[in-house]
């Protein structure tokens, strides 16, 4: 069964290997954002040095990536629910699961390669962090892969069309970026929106960013994060196999 | 028997928008039997239930009732053993557009269970005999609609099944590509494996099966051999175009050399076991009552005429 998983990955590296240009693209809102727009935020952070600024905006820059470029993972497979590749996948000796989770291994592979990408860029511009700590976020890049592609992948196999897919996933993204304090801690909001915040996922993901970014391993928000994405993720996972299954009516 | 399915149905609700749904009964209950080492064809219209009838048998789509037994194991049951025993190709094709051919070929030669190394023998064979070794690194979007349906046919055949599925293979091909598969189709037969292939081409039943059925609104009307299904029509049939339907319907029904007319319009089919024999005597007929005639074409009698006798109206037209 993993033997399948590492079949269907290594298949989707190749591809990538052969256009690696894509996920280039990816990473450069998010250095765009740190380049143009963190310098604007030096009033928001105690001291107001750069270094302070980057711990607190690039966790915010990386989830960044996860919501755009993992969330839209799924767009690939709609054309694969038409062009009959599921529909013969279904039907060989492919253990089922396997379709799935080897696509969403690479999408996590690639936003870890893109995490370290912009983690790389913030250290040039003067963010300090530590190699644990470096470590633990880009397991929490792996973790916020895992559940946006599976979300993503579960989307696209449920609605199998992609203009209801784009207007869905632009519809989430927005609140869910902002929600979550993406470019400002929800800390300098109003109590409501900090309650707000605390339904969403993201919020957790890059409160947990900032916390390692700080060095503050023991923070709250690290385990919460891993468990509550590790949670959502099992559950899409869940959902996509189950509308892969359902593709044959 | 490779094949054995008793009662096959597959109803689909359909959303038809403000939460109303419909039933649509897409197979409503067919029993099939396919020997070992035959090419045995569902002919029928777009929308008959080929695809889906197809797809239970591929455990694709779970039948709603009845059983089938593909290569010795029950569908639903033994779907993974059933799997193992069988290719299956698409109407849509399944050849992944963004990357090369070959890469999916060796992606579905180790999902069976080959080494890397056995993959790529296979893949090779596979790539020579159907002269796709040149194209192999191509993405598979720069291909010809034949050269992407070969390679779904090698991708189907990747594990050396006994059985193969293929659903309307030849749809969409030009002539000579379409001439070139049914080779390859008859190569398959050579070497023993089963074929069960869809196809709303009456000429592509008639040339390349041994037995078929014939299918139409899900149920099967007609199954057989070709010859033995034209037989039960009549050897030849007259078409003639001409003023007078009606009357000239009654006066060739009343001769006894002809089996049976139909009239479409102000058309006028004949059938008749001798045209040869039976054509002067029809002529003769119809002068002595001055029915004058626009056209007349003898024929032999073809898959089309069974359909047209089972299900009341033409192929061409059904589609």
């Amino acid at each position: 069964m993993l033997r399948h998983t590492a079949l269907f990955l290594g298949y989707e590296l190749r591809f990538l290997l052969r256009n690696p240009i894509w996920p280039v693209f990816g990473i450069l809102q998010p250095v765009m954002y740190l380049i143009f727009f963190a310098p604007l935020l030096g009033s928001t952070t105690p001291s107001g040095s750069m270094p302070e600024v980057l711990a607190m905006f690039t966790p915010g820059s990386m989830m960044m990536i996860a919501l755009f470029g993992s969330l839209f993972a799924g767009f690939g497979l709609i054309n694969e629910t038409r062009n009959g590749v599921l529909e013969r996948l279904a039907v060989s000796p492919a253990w089922p699961p396997a379709i799935i989770l080897g696509r969403v291994a690479k999408d996590m592979l690639v936003l870890v390669l893109q995490a370290i990408l912009v983690m790389g860029v913030a250290v040039l511009m003067g963010l300090r962090i530590g190699l644990v700590s470096f470590l633990i976020m880009l397991a929490l890049m792996a973790m916020t892969g895992l559940f946006a592609a599976s979300l993503s992948y579960g989307l696209a196999l449920a609605l199998r069309d992609e203009n209801g897919m784009s207007q869905i996933v632009q519809f989430f993204a927005m609140p869910l970026t902002l929600i979550a304090g993406l470019f400002l801690p929800v800390s300098l909001g109003p109590e409501w929106l900090q309650t707000a915040a605390k339904f969403n996922p993201l919020y957790y993901g890059v409160e947990a960013g900032r916390a390692l970014f700080r060095d503050d391993l023991s923070d709250s928000t690290i385990p919460t994060a891993f468990g509550l994405l590790a949670v959502l993720a099992v559950i899409t996972l869940v959902w996509s196999m189950r509308s892969l299954r359902k593709m044959a009516g | 028997m490779i094949i054995e399915a008793h009662d096959l149905r597959k109803t689909f609700i359909a959303k038809r928008g403000r939460g109303k749904t419909e039933e649509v009964q897409a197979v409503q209950g067919i029993d099939l039997s396919v020997e070992a080492g035959e090419i045995f064809a569902a002919l029928g219209p777009n929308g008959a239930g080929k695809t889906t009838t197809v797809r239970m048998l591929a455990t694709f789509t779970a039948p709603t009732s009845g059983t089938a037994r593909v290569a010795g194991f029950d569908v639903v049951k033994d779907a993974a053993k059933v799997r193992e025993n069988i290719g299956y190709v698409s109407q849509a094709g399944g050849v992944d557009d963004n990357s090369p051919g070959l890469d999916s070929l060796m992606l579905a030669a180790r999902l069976s269970g080959m080494s890397r190394k056995q993959a790529r023998t296979r893949a090779d064979e596979l790539l020579e005999a159907f002269s796709l070794t040149e194209i192999a690194n191509r993405p598979a979007k720069t291909l010809s609609g034949g050269q992407k349906r070969r390679f779904a046919l090698a991708i189907g055949l990747v594990t050396k099944p006994p059985l193969v599925f293929l659903d309307e293979p030849t749809t969409g091909l030009d002539p000579q590509n379409r001439a070139n598969l049914w080779d390859e189709v008859r190569d398959l037969r050579a070497q023993g494996t089963s074929v069960l292939l869809t196809t709303h081409y009456l000429d592509e039943a008639d040339a390349l099966c041994d037995r078929l059925v014939i299918i139409d609104h899900g149920k099967i009307v007609a199954e057989g051999t070709p010859t033995e299904l034209k037989k039960e029509v009549a050897g030849d049939v007259v078409t003639l175009k001409l003023k007078g339907v009606a009357e000239a319907k009654e006066l060739l029904a009343a001769q006894d050399y002809i089996k049976e007319v139909r009239a479409e319009e102000d058309t006028l089919r004949a059938y008749l076991d001798d045209g040869e024999h039976g054509l002067p005597h029809l002529l003769r007929a119809l002068e002595e009552r001055n029915l004058t005639l626009d056209s007349i074409s003898l024929d032999r009698a073809t898959l089309d005429d069974v359909f047209l006798r089972h299900t009341g109206r033409s192929l061409r037209d059904a589609a």
